[in-house]
C-alpha cells in the first residue's frame, strides 16, 4: 500500500519498523491526513509525513496507518 | 496520568466537585478551598501568573495545618503533593499558554497550528496580517521558525490539509499569508532579530547549513551559545539552495533570512568539507562541546542500467540542479529525459526547459495518479511544455563516441491490484522503443552520505542509511552529538528540518544544563489570543481562496524568474478575514446541540465541526432561524459564541462572525429591553397555553405578570 497525499488515514496498529518510537504507541486509533508522502518514488518503505487530527505532524513507517476513506 | 490527561484539568475538576458536593463542612476549609480552586481555574483559562503556583502550595499548606476536618488536611495535602508531582505542566500552563492535552479549552492550539512541525501559531499571524502589522506577525513566527519568507514561498503546508475552513470550501492560503508578511516587513525593514540572551561561553558546532542546522544554530545564539556552522558548499542554505530551483525560491530571499541569523553572531564557515578540511578532533580542540549533524541528504540514487556509467551525459538530478543553482547556467543539451515521477523530477524537468532545452520528457513507470510529485508542480510543468511519458520503463542508456544518445525503454501495464492493494507496472512484451536523447537526469531518490562521520563512532544508523535519533530530542546513540534533517528523515520537507532543528537547540540547551530531557514531542505553543475581526456571516462565507498572480508562461520558459507573484495586500486582508479562528473556537459542538436540542430550534448549521464526518455549513442560515436567545453563547466553553446588545441591536458572534444580529424591542409598559421580536415571539408562544397575558401588547414578564395578576380580582397586585 502507498499513499497519497491529501488522504485520510488511521493510525491502527503499531509498526513494526524500527523508526517506530514508545511515545507513538498514544497515537494508535487516531485519525489524521497524509500531508508528505514519498514524493521522489512512491516507496512503500519511506516514512511518512501525517498530520494527525489534534495531535501534530509526524513522519511515521506506512503499515501503521490504513486508508480510512 | 496518561498523556491525554491535563493535571490541571484534574485538580481543577476534583476541587470543583468537592465544592458542590458539600463535602468541605468547615466554612474556613471551605473558603480556602474556593481560593485555591480560583487560582486553578485561573491557570487553566491561561490567566495564570508566575505567584500562582506559589500560592496555590502555600495556600494549600495552610490547609494541611490548620486541619480544621480530616477531609480539609487530607485535601490540603493532596494538592500540595499533586501540584509538585505536576509542577511542570502547571508551570507549562502559566508560561506557554497551553494546554498539552487540549483539555483546558480556553488553551487549547488551533489544528493549523498543531499540524505546523515547527508550531507556528498561524492564527495569531493570519489576524495580524488581516490588521496589517506584518513585523508583529513575522515576529510571532520567528519564535517558532526564523524562515517566514522561505516556507511562505516553498513548505508543503501541511497546516493548509489541517484547516477547519477546508471542511467548509477551502482552506486559508496560509502559506501564502506567510509570505506576503515576511515579504512587507523585509521591505519595509520592519524585519527584526529578538533580543538575545548574553553570551554563555559554551560553544555548539553545527555541521551542515540547511535549515535544520540553521534553525538549531538560531535558537542557541538567541540563548547565548556560541554557534560555528560547517558548510561543505560555497552557499549557505543547503537544499534550499542548491535543491529548489530559483523561479520557486530566489536566492535573495534565502540570501537576507540567513543574514538574519549571523547577524546574532553565528559563524557559517563556507567551503569547509567535514573529513576534508576539518575533523571531529580539530572542532573538538577549537572548543567546540556539542555536535549537530545536518547534512542532509545529498547522495543521488542510480538507475542501476546497462550503459548508466559508460557514456557522458548521464546527470543525477541533484547534481544537476546544485550546479545551475550555483551559477551553471549552461544548456546541458538538446533534448532531456528525467527519469522519474517525484517533485526533484519535476524541478529538474522545469529547470532544463529554463536552460533552453529543446525538448524535455520525463518518463515515468507509473501513470499520471500514480505520480508522487505534489499535483500543482505537475500542471505547472505540463503549463510550460514538459512532456510526460507515463507507463514507460528504462531499460538501458544507449551512446556513440562516449555521449548518450538514446534510452531504451518498454512500455508497460497496471497490473490488477496486489494483496496491498497496489497496481504495479509490467511490461509489455515487444513494446521495446529508444527515445532519442542527448541527456538523462536520474531523479528517483535521495541518499544521506556519511563520508566524514566516521570518527563518531557511536552514532548509530538506520536500514535506511539515515542517523538514527530520538525524535523528540534529535539526540543520537553518541552523547553530546545531535543530528537533524534529511540526514535522520530522509529527504523531506523544509518545515520538518526546521522543525527538527527547534528541538535540537532545545534539546543540546538541556544536555548543557544537565536538565531531563522531556519524554513526549513538545507540543505547539500558543502566543496570543488576538482579538478577532467583525465579519458578516455572508461575506466570511462569500470570500473565496484568492488567486495568486503567475509569471506568463512565455517567460516561465526563459527565465528563472519567481512564477509565483505573492498576494495583493487587498488579497491578504480579505484572506486574514476568512479564518474561522480556531484558536478561539475549539469545535466542541456545544452551541450546536444546545440550540438544536434544548432550544428546538436549529439555527447553527456547522458541519465543518467534525473532523472525520464534516457535514454542510451554512453560517447564512442563523440569520434566517436564530432567536437570539444567547443559550449558545452562555454554555460555549471558550468565549467563541457571544452575544451582545448595541445600538439597538442584538448580535450573535462566532469568533467574529457575526451571524445575526436583530433589533431590539422594548416593554410597552415600562420601556425595558425585551429582546428581539422573534425572542419574544418564541417566549409567549411558550407561555400562551399558561397564560394569554399580554393580550397583543409586547410587555416584559414582569409587565405582563402585573397585567395578568390585576385579571384577578382576588389579588391585588402592589403599584409599579
Amino acid at each position: 500500500m502507498t499513499f497519497r497525499q491529501g488522504q485520510k488515514v488511521e493510525i491502527f496498529q503499531p509498526s513494526t519498523d524500527e523508526s517506530w518510537e514508545k511515545y507513538m504507541g498514544g497515537f494508535i486509533g487516531l485519525h489524521g491526513i497524509i500531508t508528505d508522502p514519498d514524493a521522489s518514488k512512491n516507496d512503500p518503505d519511506a516514512l511518512i509525513e501525517v498530520s494527525l487530527d489534534e495531535k501534530g505532524t509526524h513522519r511515521l513507517p506506512q503499515d501503521c496507518l490504513r486508508i480510512i476513506e | 496520568m496518561d498523556s491525554q490527561t491535563c493535571s490541571v484539568k484534574a485538580l481543577h475538576d476534583r476541587l470543583g466537585q468537592m465544592l458542590n458536593d458539600g463535602v468541605l463542612t468547615h466554612p474556613r476549609c471551605r473558603q480556602r478551598a474556593t481560593e485555591i480552586f480560583d487560582l486553578v481555574h485561573d491557570v487553566s483559562q491561561g490567566r495564570g501568573g508566575h505567584g500562582h503556583m506559589d500560592s496555590i502550595l502555600d495556600l494549600a499548606q495552610i490547609l494541611a495545618d490548620e486541619g480544621f476536618t480530616p477531609v480539609c488536611r487530607d485535601l490540603g495535602e493532596h494538592v500540595t503533593s499533586f501540584v509538585g508531582q505536576h509542577r511542570e505542566e502547571f508551570l507549562s500552563h502559566i508560561r506557554t499558554h497551553t494546554c498539552p492535552t487540549g483539555r483546558c479549552p480556553m488553551l487549547t492550539p488551533a489544528p493549523c497550528q498543531m499540524a505546523c512541525p515547527a508550531g507556528i501559531d498561524i492564527p495569531s499571524y493570519v489576524t495580524l496580517v488581516g490588521q496589517g502589522k506584518y513585523e508583529e506577525a513575522i515576529s510571532i513566527i520567528r519564535r517558532d521558525n526564523p524562515f517566514p519568507w522561505i516556507c511562505g514561498l516553498v513548505c508543503t503546508h501541511p497546516c493548509e490539509f489541517m484547516c477547519v475552513r477546508g471542511r467548509m470550501d477551502k482552506p486559508i492560503s496560509i502559506m501564502d499569508l506567510k509570505g506576503f508578511a515576511a515579504e512587507r516587513a523585509m521591505s519595509a525593514r520592519s524585519y527584526k532579530n529578538p533580543e538575545p540572551f548574553p553570551a554563555n561561553g559554551r560553544k555548539v558546532c553545527v555541521i551542515g547549513a540547511g535549515p535544520g542546522g540553521l534553525t538549531a544554530a538560531y535558537y542557541l545564539a538567541l540563548r547565548g551559545y556560541g554557534v560555528t556552522v560547517i558548510e561543505s558548499l560555497p552557499v549557505a542554505g543547503g537544499m534550499m539552495m542548491v535543491g529548489i530551483p530559483r523561479y520557486r525560491l530566489p536566492r535573495e530571499v534565502i540570501d537576507r533570512e540567513v543574514a538574519m541569523i549571523e547577524a546574532l553572531g553565528v559563524e557559517i564557515r563556507l567551503n569547509t568539507r567535514l573529513g576534508r578540511d576539518v575533523t571531529i578532533d580539530s572542532l573538538r580542540s577549537e572548543g567546540f562541546e556539542a555536535f549537530l549533524l545536518a547534512i542532509g541528504a545529498h547522495g543521488s540514487y542510480k538507475l542501476m542500467l546497462p550503459g548508466e556509467d559508460d557514456f557522458k551525459g548521464v546527470i543525477p538530478a541533484v547534481s544537476f540542479l546544485r550546479k545551475v543553482s550555483l551559477g551553471d547556467h549552461r544548456r546541458p543539451g538538446s533534448r532531456v529525459a528525467v527519469v522519474g515521477g517525484g517533485n526533484v523530477a519535476i524541478d529538474a524537468a522545469r529547470t532544463c526547459l529554463r536552460l533552453g532545452c529543446d525538448e524535455v520528457s520525463i518518463l515515468y513507470r507509473r501513470s499520471h495518479d500514480q505520480m508522487p510529485a505534489h499535483h500543482e508542480e505537475v500542471v505547472e510543468a505540463e503549463e510550460e511544455g514538459v512532456r510526460f511519458s507515463f507507463l514507460t520503463i528504462p531499460k538501458q542508456i544507449r551512446g556513440e563516441d562516449g555521449r548518450v544518445t538514446g534510452i531504451v525503454c518498454v512500455r508497460a501495464e497496471l497490473s490488477q491490484p496486489d494483496e496491498s492493494g497496489r497496481r504495479r507496472p509490467v511490461p509489455v512484451e515487444g513494446s521495446e522503443h529508444v527515445i532519442g536523447v542527448d541527456v538523462i537526469i536520474p531523479a528517483i531518490g535521495q541518499e544521506v552520505q556519511n563520508k566524514g562521520l566516521e570518527p563518531l563512532e557511536e552514532v548509530g544508523w538506520t536500514r535506511r542509511n539515515t542517523i538514527r535519533v530520538n525524535t523528540v530530542t534529535m539526540q543520537t546513540d553518541q552523547e553530546g552529538v545531535f543530528a537533524v534533517g534529511d540526514a535522520v528523515t530522509g529527504p523531506a520537507t523544509v518545515v520538518e528540518a526546521i522543525a527538527g532543528g527547534k528541538k535540537a537547540a532545545y534539546a543540546i540547551h538541556r544536555h548543557f544544563e544537565g536538565i531531563a530531557q522531556p519524554t513526549l514531542p513538545r507540543v505547539p505553543v500558543r502566543r496570543g489570543r488576538l482579538e478577532h475581526f467583525d465579519v458578516p456571516a455572508s461575506l466570511k462565507t462569500d470570500l473565496d481562496r484568492p488567486m495568486m498572480d503567475r509569471l506568463s508562461n512565455e517567460r516561465r520558459r526563459i527565465t528563472f524568474q519567481q512564477v509565483h507573484l505573492g498576494l495583493s495586500e487587498h488579497q491578504a486582508h480579505e484572506e486574514s478575514k476568512r479564518c474561522l479562528r480556531c484558536d478561539i473556537c475549539i469545535r466542541c459542538g456545544k452551541c450546536v446541540e444546545i440550540c438544536r436540542d434544548k432550544m428546538g430550534i436549529e439555527a447553527l448549521q456547522l458541519g465543518y465541526m467534525d473532523f472525520d464526518n464534516p457535514g454542510p455549513t451554512d453560517l447564512r442560515i442563523t440569520a434566517e432561524r436564530c432567536i437570539a436567545c444567547g443559550a449558545c453563547a452562555t454554555n460555549c466553553p471558550t468565549g467563541a459564541m457571544e452575544m451582545n446588545e448595541r445600538d439597538g441591536y442584538r448580535e450573535l458572534c462566532l469568533c467574529g462572525t457575526v451571524l445575526n444580529r436583530l433589533q431590539l424591542e422594548y416593554c410597552e409598559a415600562c420601556g425595558a429591553v425585551l429582546g428581539p421580536a422573534r425572542y419574544h415571539d418564541f417566549i409567549f408562544k411558550r407561555l400562551q397555553d399558561i397564560s394569554p397575558a399580554s393580550n397583543g401588547r409586547r410587555l416584559c414578564l414582569e409587565c405582563a405578570r402585573h397585567q395578568s395578576g390585576g385579571q384577578h380580582a382576588e389579588i391585588n397586585p402592589p403599584p409599579r
